[in-house]
């Protein structure tokens, strides 16, 4: 392997590891509802990439500088995140898990249709920060869209992590997740938390939908269903209900991501991340911080 | 006429995937395999009419058992995990599967011509049907032949002692596993069964399309194919045939009239029917309610059949 080689290797790692933030903060979206409430949320993806459109539309009403996109994905993702709650779970008895996996199908597919309907199919450019920073480190190169992004997403993570950890609604949020019954005989109102929980992973969620958007540069309804899978690779991969481990599960993803993509093209990258999900399952069915057993 | 004819061979195909989800779903497992396996089928079965020269129902049955085979050896690793777990792992299986097919090129010159497999482009050269002069009334019987054995099948084994087993692992395994109920093997069993349905499914699919592609099989497929058994209700293989109708006759072509509106109301329409009736559209209460309408309209008249000897 010639130097060149090797340096154009470590290059596309370091992209993927910071494209990876994206995938991580999807990871934590679905690691905190399963968390909380035991269901999948399907619509996720969607609904980020729902938020992502969402604040282009607001941003051309309302004049703002562009920056204030991201402020404006995290409030309509959260508003988004309620609403798919609202319709997908509150309602529906909590026993019955096929109906709530269902119910955020029936979400997905709504999402995805109001994305088209509204832009009639066609993909939307989004405003891209930073893209003409690019700073020289030694024989690297560092994007400067990428380093704001991967510094957003851990922005991002560090204030979810005090939010859950350091607050009463954190606390009472961990609580639920751990031992409902217990929880509720406390006086936690459980579908108060679950609905919370919901508005905050909508939050992080609209702010990973932004990131992708400003990264990619374009934002199409194309892109709900691939994410909806990485993201949930990322869950798996990380450690269901662990967040560390889906922060760390989602930089492992994008690497890795960007590393297959370098040997073996753009139409096997997909394959091989595939692989790895099953090498975790079948080496370490857990994921990298497996719940500790024996807890309900 | 022929789009009628078209429509009920469309709802044949699906009743078949939606079935092969409903096996898999009965033991409390949801698999996002299904549209993998289809694919399997599909390939196999195509390639089998199209580069070996088979007629098809060998040829069908053959891509069933590859489907078949492939669906109990994803079963064994597939069935460690559980839950989140498991949907993600089919997940990632069936999107595998659909990237293998993506750079999947085999093809054989024959004539001038290379037929067969090639990669992003498709499969394009299947042309068993119009070849052997099937009309449309013919294909369509002979897809409804093996939807109505494949549905005799379950029914039946519905009411055996396997049905029994199925549902007692999807309703407690912790239950079943102490009553002495081997729940690995059951639950590889029915991923087996429903490989198997897949497969006959998706050879019937890449005939009567004559042009199959990787993109028909990602993961709107597959979540179709659990939405079938889960709309319908698990109580019967019934409910999943009235969900196919339901969707594909109704959802699907019957709104077509509503132009870009129709998708909008079709994952709308899901949510509302998953809110009103959480337990599938034919839901257990529904059963015992036509069982109680048909034996008071029966019991009369054995009474009259009695009262005449």
């Amino acid at each position: 392997m010639s130097y060149l080689h090797f340096i154009d290797t470590l290059q596309s790692i370091a992209d993927g590891v910071l494209f990876g933030a994206t995938y991580s903060l999807l990871g934590i979206g679905f690691t905190l509802v399963f968390g909380v409430m035991h269901k999948i949320n399907l619509s996720y993806a969607a609904a980020s990439i729902g938020a992502a459109y969402a604040s282009l539309i607001v941003l051309s009403v309302v004049k703002a500088p562009a920056i204030f996109i991201f402020l404006l994905a995290g409030l309509s993702g959260g508003i988004i995140g309620f609403v798919i709650y609202v319709v997908c779970f509150r309602f529906i008895p909590q026993a019955n898990p096929l109906a709530t996996l269902m119910s955020t199908v029936g979400a997905l597919l709504l999402i995805d249709e109001i994305i088209v309907h509204a832009t009639v199919g066609i993909p939307v450019p989004y405003p891209a920060l930073f893209s003409d920073v690019i700073i020289d480190a030694g024989p690297f190169t560092l994007r400067g869209d990428l380093m704001f992004m991967f510094a957003l997403g851990c922005l991002s993570m560090l204030l979810l992590l005090a939010l859950l950890y350091r607050t009463k609604i954190g606390i009472a949020t961990r609580a639920v997740a751990q031992q409902p019954v217990a929880a509720q005989l406390c006086g936690i109102s459980i579908p108060r938390i679950n609905g919370l929980t919901f508005v905050i992973t909508g939050v992080v969620g609209g702010i990973a939908g932004a990131m992708i958007g400003a990264a990619i540069g374009v934002l199409s309804p194309l892109l709900s269903l691939p994410l909806t899978t990485k993201g949930l690779i990322v869950t798996v991969i990380g450690g269901l209900g662990s967040i560390p481990g889906a922060i760390i599960a989602g930089l492992l993803v994008g690497g890795f991501e960007n590393l297959f993509q370098y040997f073996r093209g753009v139409t096997e990258r997909d394959l091989y991340v595939m692989l790895l999900l099953f090498v975790f399952l079948v080496f370490r069915p857990g994921g990298i911080f497996s719940p500790a057993a024996g807890r309900d | 006429m022929d789009f009628y004819l078209g429509l009920a061979q469309i709802v044949g195909v699906h009743t078949l995937l939606g079935l092969s989800a409903y096996c898999v779903l009965l033991t409390g497992q949801v698999s996002l395999a299904q549209a993998g396996f289809f694919a399997i089928g599909a390939y196999v079965g195509a390639m089998l009419t199209v580069l070996a020269g088979w007629h098809i129902v060998p040829a069908i049955i053959a891509a069933s058992l590859v489907a078949g085979a492939t669906a109990c050896a994803v079963g064994f690793p597939a069935l460690r995990v559980k839950g989140l777990m498991l949907v993600v792992a089919t997940l990632a299986f069936g999107e595998a599967v659909r990237l293998f097919f993506f750079n999947f090129d085999y093809q054989v010159a024959k004539g001038d011509v290379k037929i067969g497999p090639a990669g992003g482009e498709g499969f394009r050269q299947i042309r068993f049907f119009p070849e052997h002069g099937w009309s449309t009334l013919d294909v369509l019987i002979f897809i409804w032949l093996f939807v109505a054995l494949v549905m005799g099948g379950l029914w039946w084994m519905d009411r055996s002692r396997a049905g029994a087993v199925l549902r007692a692992v999807g309703e407690d395994e912790v239950a079943a596993q102490s009553a002495g109920i081997n729940v690995t093997a059951v639950k590889v069993a029915a991923m087996t069964v429903g490989g198997l349905i897949a497969g006959l499914g998706g050879g019937i699919f890449a005939h009567y399309t004559a042009h199959i592609e990787h993109a028909q099989f990602g993961v709107a497929l597959a979540t179709f194919a659990i939405a079938y058994p889960i709309l319908g209700g698990l109580s019967s293989v019934f409910g999943t045939l009235i969900a196919v109708v339901f969707v594909q006759g109704f959802l699907v072509e019957g709104l077509r009239f509503l132009g870009d509106w129709r998708n909008l109301l079709f994952g709308g329409l899901i949510l509302f029917a998953m809110n009103v009736r959480p337990r599938g559209l034919i839901d257990a209460a529904t059963i015992a309610a036509v069982k109680r309408i048909w034996t008071r309209n029966r019991e009369p008249g054995n009474a009259r059949t009695q009262g005449a000897e």
